[in-house]
């Protein structure tokens, strides 16, 4: 996992917990790729990647002092309020999470960070919060076993990662708050192409009435649960 | 000196040559007022008249140069679009078309009645290239007869420009040019997306949940710049030339090759600032070559 680095003060400056920036470069694919903002202080904000594709190749090949295009803060972010947060995330799902912590923090509420990955070594070692959880399939750190499994209770569950995992944050917390993946066109309403199906029917778009959902709302069955990009990252 | 780049269309003055193509403007909502301050005109997302959920996703796989979409015309219907939509567009200082749609040669012409009027509709866009339900599915715009028929039927119902906007998957564009243009349509929109698909090498089946989708974007741009330009040389009435648009360079070709004004899609996309970009990329041009007016541009429209 990398962590990339931006200079973009007026979305440091306004951006929430779960939203995302749609960055474009240079030679890079024709579409833009989202990236929910992991970190953001002063003038800078920060988004994680793996090296997946030949997009991502690019950015990570990157110089200080290069410009990508960055439209953002996008979509809608987690609502947060209460006693207690509990965030569980799986694998590039610790994306939005640190955010999620800092406005957590700012609503007065106690944080029990659940990371999981498939082993100790695909863990994120960048998780803060009063209370730290670590799961992996092949028990070589922590819980073994999921994420989702070994979290507790707690009066806001927030979740991210593959989809699969949301699903079955779905099925144990109804009202969890999801940040989904979906391919994207715009990231800004206009294509219709980021339909994410809804349990009442019908679609609605991840970038603007998402990314984040209740877990309830969602119609889980017609998500899809993988996600290849034809072309780059 | 700032060229004159307005062009006459079907009756309509427009601003500019540079106008957002259906679908990827939304109803024009979305976008901020900044970004369509350059705008010719807007052709509306497509809208049939009932309300349609769309399909399944995935929705939309990037290919080279290019994306494929599936977005199944997903649309409120036409009383939403009039009751939600039509309103702002009738405060706007540009012309708004709706672009329609229908299983039947009736639907398009009771879409078209029951638009014609509403503050705010400057005009149509008829898509042809949907499934004629009552012909066994065929597309009404792989058939002359079929896509003449459709044209008349809207043009019995408005005296408002009506445009038609040309499928590339016919063997002569210039013959499904000829026959909408003798049904009465005011200009030619050339092209739509092309059909195609991509296949997902670990599942075994296509990207896309539809199977197939429509591709847009760079990759294309060669192939409609051809097919707008024999569009242009089979009729007298206007063509819009679409495909594949980001920069100005891009429109100048479709201009160059005969047609009247360009829409951008796919470009918007990626640059919200789009069509603002390649309106001012126009206007430099022209200023740098002497010419005081788009009506100035030498054009290549050897008539048939």
């Amino acid at each position: 996992m990398f962590v990339l680095g931006l200079e973009a003060p007026e979305i440091a400056s306004s951006v929430r917990a779960g939203q995302f920036v749609n960055l474009g470069w240079a030679g890079g694919p024709l579409l833009r790729r989202p990236f929910s903002v992991y970190r953001a202080d002063g003038d800078h904000i920060e988004v994680v990647l793996k090296a997946v594709g030949a997009g991502t190749a690019q950015l990570l090949g990157m110089e200080l002092g290069d410009r990508v295009s960055c439209l953002g803060p996008l979509g809608r972010g987690f609502e947060l309020a209460g006693r207690s947060a509990v965030l569980v995330s799986g694998g590039l799902g610790v994306a939005p999470m640190p955010l999620v912590v800092r406005d957590a923090r700012t609503s007065g509420m106690e944080v029990t960070w659940v990371h999981g990955a498939r082993t100790a070594a695909e863990l994120c070692a960048e998780a803060e919060g009063d209370t730290l959880i670590w799961a992996t399939d092949d028990g070589s750190q922590g819980f073994h076993g999921t994420a989702v499994a070994a979290a507790p209770d707690g009066d806001v569950v927030v979740a991210c990662g593959p989809n699969r995992m949301l699903a079955a944050v779905a099925e144990r917390w109804p009202h969890a708050q999801v940040a989904v993946e979906t391919y994207m066109g715009c990231g800004t309403g206009v294509c219709l192409g980021c339909a994410v199906p809804l349990r009442r029917g019908g679609y609605d778009r991840a970038c603007k009435e998402g990314p984040v959902y209740h877990a309830a709302d969602i119609d889980w069955s017609a998500l899809p649960s993988h996600l290849a990009y034809a072309v780059g990252a | 000196m700032t060229a004159d780049l307005s062009v006459d269309i079907s009756g309509m003055r427009l601003r500019g040559p540079v106008l957002a193509a259906s679908g990827t403007f939304g109803y024009g909502t979305e976008v901020p007022l900044l970004e369509r301050r350059a705008l010719g005109a807007m052709v509306s997302k497509g809208i049939f008249l009932r309300a349609r959920e769309g399909t399944a996703p995935p929705r939309i796989v990037e290919t080279p140069g290019g994306m494929l979409n599936a977005i199944g015309l997903q649309g409120p219907g036409v009383e939403a679009l009039i009751r939600d939509f039509a309103p702002s567009w009738a405060e706007w200082d540009f012309p708004v078309l709706v672009n329609i749609n229908g299983e039947s040669s009736s639907e398009y012409g009771e879409l078209a009645a029951r638009l014609d009027g509403v503050p705010g509709v400057a005009g149509f866009e008829i898509n042809i290239s949907c499934p004629n339900v009552e012909q066994g599915g065929l597309y009404f715009g792989n058939d002359p007869r079929a896509a003449a028929a459709v044209t008349e039927a809207v043009r019995r119902r408005t005296k408002l420009p009506v445009w038609v906007k040309l499928t590339p998957m016919v063997s002569d564009i210039g013959v499904i040019a000829r026959a909408v243009e003798g049904a009465g349509a005011d200009a030619l929109c050339a092209i739509n997306t092309f059909v195609g698909m991509s296949i997902d090498l670990n599942a075994y089946k296509p990207r896309l949940s539809f199977r197939t989708g429509g591709l847009s974007g760079p990759a294309i741009r060669p192939l409609a710049v051809h097919l707008a330009h024999q569009a242009a040389r089979a009729v007298r009435i206007p063509v819009i030339g679409i495909g594949g648009i980001t920069r100005a360079e891009d429109a100048l070709e479709f201009l160059v090759a005969g047609c009247a004004a360009v829409q951008v899609g796919t470009a918007t996309f990626v640059n919200p600032k789009a069509i603002a970009d390649v309106h001012d990329g126009i206007a430099a041009f022209l200023e740098a070559k002497g010419f005081s007016a788009l009506t100035d541009l030498p054009r290549y429209l050897p008539r048939d």
